[in-house]
């Protein structure tokens, strides 16, 4: 692989990874399978695709936040005082976000950016030419990642964590879960709107489809960085989500190297994902497989004897 | 400090399966008394501790706490003032959060506590100087998930935090009958040692009747949704325990049909 593919797969790398650490605050910390991403993914790069059309990127990605932060309210809204179930939620918002999104980008099912200033070609100034677009994904991830941490240290961010581990406990304990949910609902959804909205601008376009399958990508993302770093404290699983990220987007680099048809893509991240998640099960087997040898082999030596 | 009247709670209303769980239930509880409920499976005992903490709403009656009409507050709301373990020592505390990330979640219920970051060193020092007093070792643990703690730990750390902000009322459902015999004199005897220093108002259900006529200062007997025996004073001094069961059979009418209250009454 050249290194031009390869850096250009850790710059995706690190855009993608802010899916990957909204998942985790949905869920892993809320336990929530959150569907409403395919949807608010598009929805940032909406937003950001218009804003940077009207040469305003930087307010383009700022306000995709609080677009992505409303999907999530929808979401939480409708299962914390609706009563619809959590997946049923997501997949309500998301259908409906189709329409808006097709709305936000002015009835058309695709927007370009070419010749169009963006937070990438701005930054050329600061960062050159070369190191522009690795720049500011790195900024983004970064600040978001830290952000996350320092949230989930807060007194709000510990109550959405136990939120999420043990529900018989907050239930009787003084913590407002529909606050909570909605709370993480919402900090996820505008994290993966932001990653939306990075992506329009990197690719110098958005497409009504652009968010479709960004669950099992960032699920696939999530669970590389788990089975790399561990999920032993809070800091560690949100360097391994945005690891996993850039992992995730060097495999499919290296599959495209090696010459699969991009239409098969689909097909080699839905292996990645399973492998990633069957890994610890897999790892457990084998483990006993050898324990069993062992004692068969100790077995017969005593026979011999 | 606590004051339930006339509460009703019927489950399954106007089917077969129609419960009446509290049938016009009335208590007084004086701030600082410390009240063991006995009663046989079905009595209503746990009823009652849910309608107390929240967890549904009566169907008529009132219920107020320190003078406070709490009968349709929310349960989170409720939980501010009312702490409450339950029999399985998992309920209480958060599985993957370490043992000072439990404690700060409880005490955010307080005042004092750093708005932001309530896990700051000032309340470190102050939950290390509560979990020595467990004298289960816990204070060297603090930064160690609760799910890796035993029963006994995890219940004894429960209690910790459900008292870490002093709550106007603890409710304690049988929550040392899923323990071995040992640790569940520990967490008793830690469980009286807390109340007694900060003189809480204390209400614990128990099926083990010396520890109900041992602890506290009143026992009261549940069936059917009321209390059949209500006993302070004197003359639950001098209360045994096969006069309690006797008492039970003269007042009910009826013979005990629950064998573990029977043998844990030996």
């Amino acid at each position: 692989m050249s290194s031009i593919a390869f850096q250009g797969a850790v710059e995706l790398g690190l855009i993608y990874s802010l899916v990957a650490l909204g998942l985790y605050l949905s869920y892993r910390i809320l336990d929530i399978a959150d569907l409403t991403v395919d949807g608010s993914f598009t929805l940032g790069a909406a937003v950001s695709a218009v804003f940077t059309v009207a040469g305003r990127p930087f307010l383009g990605l700022f306000l995709s936040l609080f677009a992505g932060a409303l999907a999530g309210f929808v979401t939480a809204f409708l299962q914390t005082k609706l009563g619809v179930q959590p997946i049923l939620a997501g997949i309500i918002t998301m259908t409906a976000l189709y329409s808006i999104n097709l709305q936000v980008m002015g009835d058309k099912s695709n927007v370009t950016l070419l010749r169009k200033e963006t937070a990438f070609t701005l930054a050329e100034g600061v960062f050159t030419k070369d190191w522009a677009k690795l720049g500011v994904a790195f900024l983004a991830a970064a600040a978001v990642s830290l952000a996350l941490i320092l949230f989930l240290r807060t007194n709000l961010g510990l109550s959405v964590r136990a939120t999420g581990d043990n529900r018989d406990m907050v239930r009787s304990s003084s913590i407002n879960t529909d606050f909570t949910i909605t709370v993480g609902l919402c900090a996820a959804n505008a994290m993966v709107a932001l990653s939306g909205a990075l992506l329009a601008q990197y690719q110098m376009f958005s497409e009504i489809t652009v968010g479709t399958g960004m669950v099992i990508v960032g699920l696939a993302s999530l669970i590389i960085g788990e089975v790399i770093t561990g999920t032993k404290s809070v800091p560690r699983c949100v360097l391994g989500a945005a690891a996993g990220a850039i992992i995730y987007r060097l495999i499919m680099a290296f599959a495209l190297d090696a010459s699969v048809s991009p239409q098969n893509l689909k097909l080699v991240s839905a292996v990645v994902v399973a492998a990633a998640i069957s890994w610890p099960a897999v790892r457990d087997q084998i483990a006993f497989a050898a324990i069993k040898r062992r004692r068969k082999a100790e077995k017969s030596d005593a026979d011999l004897k | 400090m606590l004051t339930l009247n006339n509460i009703s709670k019927t489950f399954h209303p106007k089917t077969v399966n129609e419960k009446r769980a509290l049938d016009r239930f009335s208590l007084h509880l004086g701030a600082g008394e410390f009240v063991t409920v006995i009663g046989s499976n079905g009595a209503g005992k746990s009823t009652l501790f849910n309608t107390i903490s929240g967890f549904f709403f009566v169907d008529s009656g009132e219920i107020l706490l320190d003078g406070e009409d709490i009968t349709y507050q929310k349960e989170y709301r409720r939980a501010r003032k009312i702490g409450r373990l339950f029999q399985d020592p998992l309920k209480g505390t958060a599985p993957s959060m370490t043992i000072e990330e439990n404690l700060a979640l409880a005490y955010l219920r307080g005042a004092g506590k750093n708005p932001v970051f309530g896990l700051d060193k000032q309340s470190r020092e102050l939950f290390r100087e509560k979990l020595a007093a467990l004298g289960l070792g816990l204070e060297d643990r603090m930064k160690t998930k609760v799910g890796l703690l035993s029963g006994g730990q995890r219940q004894a750390l429960t209690l910790l935090m459900a008292t870490i902000i002093t709550p106007k009322l603890l409710l304690l459902d049988e929550h040392t009958a899923a323990l071995d015999p040992v640790t569940a004199e520990k967490v008793l005897d830690i469980t009286q040692k807390i109340v007694a220093e900060n003189r809480i108002t204390c209400m614990m259900v128990t099926h083990n009747i010396q520890s109900a006529l041992g602890l506290g200062t009143r026992t009261i007997m549940m069936d059917d949704g009321r209390i059949v025996l209500d006993l302070s004073g004197k003359e639950r001094a001098e209360m045994t325990v096969p006069k309690l069961i006797e008492r039970f059979q003269e007042t009910s009418k009826k013979n005990l049909d629950s064998d573990r209250m029977l043998l844990s009454g030996e």
